[in-house]
């Protein structure tokens, strides 16, 4: 309720602003929102140009508050009085959070413990993503990152802010790979208006849940107590798409954390350019491909549907060096894929989550709905599918009793046909037939997971090439291979 | 480079390093590759003072499209098949990085050099001992075969 409330006042407040733009002309102004305790939202027409005191003498009177009463929070930290809106890495629509000073409560925070950042002087922070540098970002050794942050006190103010920095994320609104905005919460009432302790110093900090404390203005009372005093204020870190207006404070991204600027201008591993950005695989060497590369490993691994279900991350894949422990565990860094791609990566995993589980595909052609059934059931059938109702062990349509071979069952059906056509044209008609023969003919299901294996020379002991089966099989017996297979038909 | 995918530009590479420092022994017959990137030749000489010493062999590399994601086809070719207990007699070769245990970091390089090592720690020059059944059965493309690696000795 109390949103909708914020929405319609916000509402208002931009047709008030639309009749009173006679007042103040502001050249290439920034359209923002200030949250207010309370839940209150106001509509505000900044100037670049100006600095957060200017803003202050803004927002205040509308809260009925003096200018020096105020504090404005943004990304974690409370601006500076000095700070220029134009370092701000504020978008339109962004949302700033206006508060008022409680000046003894400060006193008893812990001190802010000691970050590469060069504001000693809290009171003139600028935002979390303005001052947070790559290198912290990219495990540098500190003989490089030194040198970065000297590069950032000679431009700091204007031009490019080169150490800046990048944060990759997936945009669900874009629908693609841009770069992103850091952004901090209350853990607890999910409010903006928090201040961190202090910074993140690596993704382990920014991606695991309660690494980072902080203090939360909109109710810090409720927040600190709300287990009892027994864990500090917790800081949430999330991200935006800083390549469209945000569309409100649900409008997020997912953070592609294995996609990193390439500072140290490593080549690609596959195909030695150096490229900016690059993937580094989460391996103990930090292997790097180069964004085409990467995508080529993943069409390759997932025609050969090699991708691994792991338990945890879902349909992922590991290193292309091989490196041990080194699954990307962010599934969503496989979007970059195209669409198409990505539709038969998310069918592939599906399937393969639905056989893992012990389920079924459904066999009914142009369906394939996975469908979990309990052990011991035969009949299944494909609810809110196609509607097929078929064995579960010859996959064939549901019958009592033995299963038939597919030969037999097609002979039935042509004689139950009253309309009198010779079977073996009817059958050389068929659509696909040519298809459905040659999988017929030529594969034999394996005998753990049942994909249709074709076997094309060399010796009858057969290995399944689908990944996480690997079963070691006979094709004379289509069993387990054993010695005795070895001794009596190894090789036909 | 321009205008070429990742695979052809990372075997133009490849093909340029191999040509311009070339490991002991072995050298890349440029004719060949220059009118198919994806069809290499390499001359190989039977390192000094091992048993293959003042032989000379012929390698060929078949890549696809996917190369370095997938691993290349590599085979002994022409009159002189080196007698060694991983190489069949067809020239199909017993070594784990050509398909288990490729990796996109490898290179025609490193392949080179491990086959050169392979035959440099031979001590008898014998061939498998089911040579003439694999080669009876097995599949033209040695990567078809799946191979039971179980002897890093040699």
């Amino acid at each position: 309720m109390g949103s909708i409330i914020g929405v319609l006042k916000n509402i208002l407040c931009r047709m008030l602003q639309l009749l009173s733009f006679g007042k103040k002309t502001i050249t290439n102004s920034l359209s923002v929102y200030v949250k207010i305790s309370g839940g209150r939202t106001v509509a505000v027409d900044l100037d670049p140009t100006w600095d957060i005191k200017n803003v202050k003498e803004v927002v205040a009177p509308r809260l009925g508050l003096e200018p020096n009463e105020v504090k404005i929070i943004f990304a974690g930290k409370e601006l500076g009085d000095k700070i220029k809106i134009s370092e701000c890495d504020l978008g339109q629509q962004s949302i700033l959070h206006a508060v008022k000073v409680r000046g003894r409560l400060r006193t008893t925070l812990p001190p802010p413990s000691t970050s590469l950042i060069e504001d000693i002087d809290e009171q003139a922070s600028k935002p979390l993503s303005e001052t947070l540098n790559d290198t912290m970002f990219s495990n540098e050794d500190s003989s490089k990152s030194s040198s970065n942050i000297d590069d950032g006190s000679t431009n700091s103010g204007e031009g490019t802010n080169r150490t800046n920095v990048h944060f990759y994320v997936f945009c669900p609104t874009c629908k693609a790979l841009k770069t992103g905005k850091l952004r901090v919460r209350c853990h607890f009432c999910k409010s903006g208006a928090f201040t961190v302790h202090s910074d993140p110093q690596s993704w382990n900090d920014v991606l695991e849940p309660k690494q980072i404390t902080g203090l939360c203005e909109n109710g810090s009372e409720l927040c600190a107590d709300i287990l009892n005093n027994k864990e500090p204020t917790f800081a949430e870190f999330y991200f935006k798409c800083s390549e469209h207006t945000s569309l409100g404070e649900q409008d997020q991204a997912v953070p592609l954390y294995l996609i990193r600027p390439n500072l140290r201008d490593v080549p690609c591993l596959a195909c030695t350019d150096v490229s900016d950005p690059v993937v580094v695989f989460p391996c103990t060497e930090g292997h790097v491909t180069c964004l085409d590369c990467f995508r080529q490993y993943c069409i390759t691994r997932l025609t050969e549907r090699q991708f691994w279900q792991h338990p945890e991350y879902g349909y992922t894949l590991a290193c292309p060096a091989g490196c041990p422990d080194s699954f990307i565990k962010e599934i969503h860094h496989f979007r970059l894929l195209n669409d198409t791609q990505y539709a038969q990566y998310q069918r592939f995993g599906t399937e393969e989550f639905v056989l893992r589980s012990g389920g079924v595909l459904c066999p009914q052609p142009g369906c394939g709905m996975g469908i979990l059934i309990d052990e011991g059931c035969v009949k299944v059938a494909c609810i809110n599918g196609c509607g097929y109702v078929f064995c579960r062990l010859c996959l064939q349509g549901y019958h009592v009793g033995e299963c038939r071979s597919a030969d037999t069952e097609i002979g039935a059906n042509a004689e139950a046909c009253s309309y009198n056509v010779d079977p073996a044209k009817a059958s050389e008609a068929r659509w696909d037939e040519a298809s459905k023969v040659a999988i017929k003919v030529l594969t034999k299901p394996c005998p753990m997971c049942r994909t249709p294996t074709e076997r094309d020379g060399g010796c009858m002991h057969m290995v399944c090439t689908r990944a996480g089966c690997n079963f070691h099989w006979c094709w004379v017996c289509q069993t387990p291979w054993t010695r005795e297979c070895m001794g009596n038909h190894w090789f036909g | 480079m321009a205008g070429m995918s990742p695979s052809e530009r990372r075997l133009q590479k490849e093909l340029m390093s191999l040509i311009k420092e070339p490991p002991p022994g072995v050298s890349v017959d440029t004719n060949i590759a220059e009118q198919n990137l994806l069809h290499w030749v390499i001359h190989m000489e039977g390192a000094a003072g091992t048993l293959y010493e003042g032989e000379r062999f012929q390698l060929q590399f078949k890549f696809s499209n996917k190369y370095p994601f997938d691993s290349p086809e590599v085979t002994f070719i022409g009159n002189n098949i080196p007698v060694h207990p991983h190489v069949y007699s067809n020239g199909h070769i017993c070594l784990s990085i050509l398909t288990d245990d490729w990796s996109p970091a490898l290179s025609v390089q490193s392949v080179c050099l491990s086959i050169v090592s392979m035959l440099s720690s031979c001590k008898e020059k014998q061939r498998p001992p089911d040579n003439t059944f694999y080669v009876k059965t097995c599949n033209k493309n040695p990567k078809k075969t799946k191979w039971w690696y179980h002897d890093d000795s040699v």
